[in-house]
């Protein structure tokens, strides 16, 4: 190819390259602006009067600007009974998966012993069965066992999702520290436990958060059991409290999105924390490729 | 080749000579060399397995063959629940509605999905950025997020009505989303589409960084256009990537039970009933627990399926299939 030709097929490249940005970040945007929209909406309209949502005026800003919604959510709803539910569901069942999660992933990716092969087939199964199809007997196994309509219910049946998903995600962790470390450890006089307390927990510490994090998304954000398992009004969590909003003739979208809001600000202000370690966890618990 | 650390160290675990210990007593021999601090790390996970999942599921299938209403005992009754099933219209609808939801949701995350992954790997500033903001829906309690596109596509004051008629002024005049039959099931999917499309780019992403440069230099000496390279080199290397993602949103997506229930509950007129949605009325709504229960189990020859399918991707995805 002679020089000129090179420098003219550079130039077309060049103007090619300009051309995919262009469109790559076009088509960014508008996802970014599809993706928060929804949200942009629901901050929104928390913090519209009604007079103002019926008269389609200033649709995308509030005028006047009201806390209203938060304060009639948070004076004559349950709300915060819902709140403090979903709080001791959420971290509770989060403690529970994460600790036998890590102790079990632990000993499926590392020590040799019968059944090993046979149990981390089972746990990616369970991991694998959707809870649709589960509901009905679990809420009959809950019932059995006297948790029925009560908190220590849910904290006992949320396990069933959180820790397979903790224990596939951590075994992956587990597999990628180099088993050197805890063997020199062992050589040193540490016990085989003494090896994994000491040793491989610390470097697991990154994967543990992640797990732990969406131990705690998954319960705080699991509606199927907790709509089955309570009845009671007072021990509703937050999205079966809320789902209830609608339920009347009246929509109260304004209170209703200001539960929204608060429903959905610790999971993101943990997300936005911890990103880094989500991303990562969510690439290695579901797909390692 | 190993690639990552972790492989090559098994490698070389694999060369060495096993270390035999110098006396094995018989248990050892027998239950392997850990087996105390094994069985005593998995047992929590083995009663919780067998009493959360493995029992409450034989339990359905028995309860599946029976005649069970609430508060009464069961009366066995074979596979009537299923030969009546298969017969009765609501349920054949159903059926239909959740393939259509499933394979119309993940066939749009698919395209969705594989584009942003292309485009944040093609040299994006702030790539962090983009992907972190992108994630978020994937974060976001269902529930509410089922709950803002309630608000948004609401028939009066909504505001993609809003958007539609006044600002943009495509359509003449508002649409009904949810409550008419023939836009109810696209507006759902749009919804699943809007919540999962996330997982999708992001796995995508993670398999395209592992795949190595070199390839793609080699491609483009070679003069393989942009077309070619996406073909020939990303393909095949996020292969299994793409099936694992796409069989576990599969699964995922046909037993999503909030979005829809949140959303239309099954309506209008049966437009939107999948089969989730389907059992929990059965069960909790007719109270009919035994034909429920053989809703729920109905697919599970297929369920399993995919599920067995699945695992072995997954294993392997971890180099121990």
């Amino acid at each position: 190819m002679s020089a000129v030709a090179l420098g003219k097929a550079r130039r077309s490249q060049a103007a090619a390259g300009r051309l995919q940005a262009t469109v790559s970040y076009a088509f960014l945007l508008t996802l970014l602006l599809i993706v928060l929209f929804p949200f942009f909406w629901m901050i929104i309209t928390s913090f519209k009067n009604e007079d103002q949502m019926r008269s389609l005026v200033s649709m995308f800003w509030p005028s006047p600007f009201v806390t209203d919604n938060y304060r009639q959510l948070l004076g004559k709803t349950d709300f915060l009974s819902w709140y403090r539910n979903s709080i001791v569901v959420a971290v509770s069942s989060t403690l529970v998966a994460t600790a036998i999660g890590t102790i079990g992933a632990y000993a499926l990716a590392r020590l040799r012993f019968l059944g090993r092969a046979f149990m981390s087939s089972a746990v990616l199964i369970t991991y694998l069965v959707p809870p649709s199809i589960l509901f009905i007997p679990l809420y009959a196994q809950i019932r059995s066992l006297g948790l029925a309509d009560s908190l220590t219910g849910l904290i006992a049946a949320y396990p069933s999702f959180t820790v397979p998903f903790v224990t596939w995600l951590l075994m992956g962790y587990f597999e990628s520290i180099p088993e050197e470390l805890e063997e020199s450890a062992m050589i040193d006089g540490a016990t085989r436990f003494g090896a994994f307390y000491r040793v491989v927990l610390p470097l697991a510490a990154p994967g543990l958060l992640a797990a732990a994090l969406y131990a705690f998304t998954q319960a705080w954000n699991e509606f199927l059991y907790a709509l089955v398992f309570i009845t009671d009004v007072k021990l509703r969590t937050l999205p079966v409290g809320l789902s209830t909003f609608i339920m009347g003739d009246v929509y109260g979208w304004g209170y209703l999105m200001a539960g929204a809001v608060l429903t959905t600000l610790p999971v993101i202000a943990a997300y936005i924390y911890l990103q880094k370690y989500m991303v990562e966890g969510l690439t290695a618990g579901s797909v390692k490729g | 080749m190993p690639t990552t650390v972790a492989e090559q160290f098994r490698t070389k675990e694999a060369v060495a000579p096993a270390r035999v210990p110098q006396r094995p007593d018989g248990l050892k021999r027998w239950l392997g060399p850990d087996y105390r601090l094994g069985f005593l790390f998995v047992l929590p996970i083995v009663v919780l397995v067998a009493v959360l999942v493995a029992y409450p599921f034989c339990y359905a299938i028995y309860l599946s063959m029976t005649r069970k209403y609430v508060g009464l005992p069961p009366v066995f009754v074979g596979f009537e629940n299923y030969v009546k099933l298969t017969f009765d219209g609501f349920f054949q609808r159903a059926v239909v509605n959740s393939f259509v939801f499933t394979g119309g949701s993940v066939a749009v995350k698919l395209v969705l999905g594989m584009s942003m992954a292309l485009v944040l790997t093609s040299g994006i500033r702030f790539r962090s950025f983009w992907t972190g903001v992108l994630l978020i829906p994937w974060v976001a309690p269902t529930v509410v997020s089922a709950l803002n596109f309630l608000w948004i596509y609401d028939g009066s004051l909504g505001v993609l009505n809003y958007l539609l008629v006044k600002v943009f002024r495509i359509l003449p005049q508002g649409v009904g989303w949810l409550s008419e039959p023939g836009t109810a099931m696209a507006s759902v999917i749009a919804v699943n589409v809007w919540r999962g499309f996330p997982f999708f780019g992001i796995s995508f992403l993670a398999g395209m960084k592992a795949i190595p440069g070199e390839l793609y230099e080699a491609a483009a000496v070679d003069g393989a256009t942009a077309v070619k390279r996406f073909r020939y080199v990303t393909l095949p290397g996020i292969r299994n990537i793409v099936i694992i993602v796409m069989l576990l949103s599969t699964i995922w997506t046909f037993n999503d039970f909030a979005i829809v229930y949140v959303l239309t509950k099954g309506g209008p007129g049966g437009a939107t009933q999948v089969l989730p949605v389907f059992t929990y009325e059965m069960a909790f709504g007719a109270q009919r627990l035994g034909e429920a229960i053989a809703v729920a189990l109905y697919m599970l020859p297929a369920l399993a399926f995919v599920i067995i399918v699945l695992a072995r991707y997954m294993r392997r995805g971890r180099g121990r299939a």
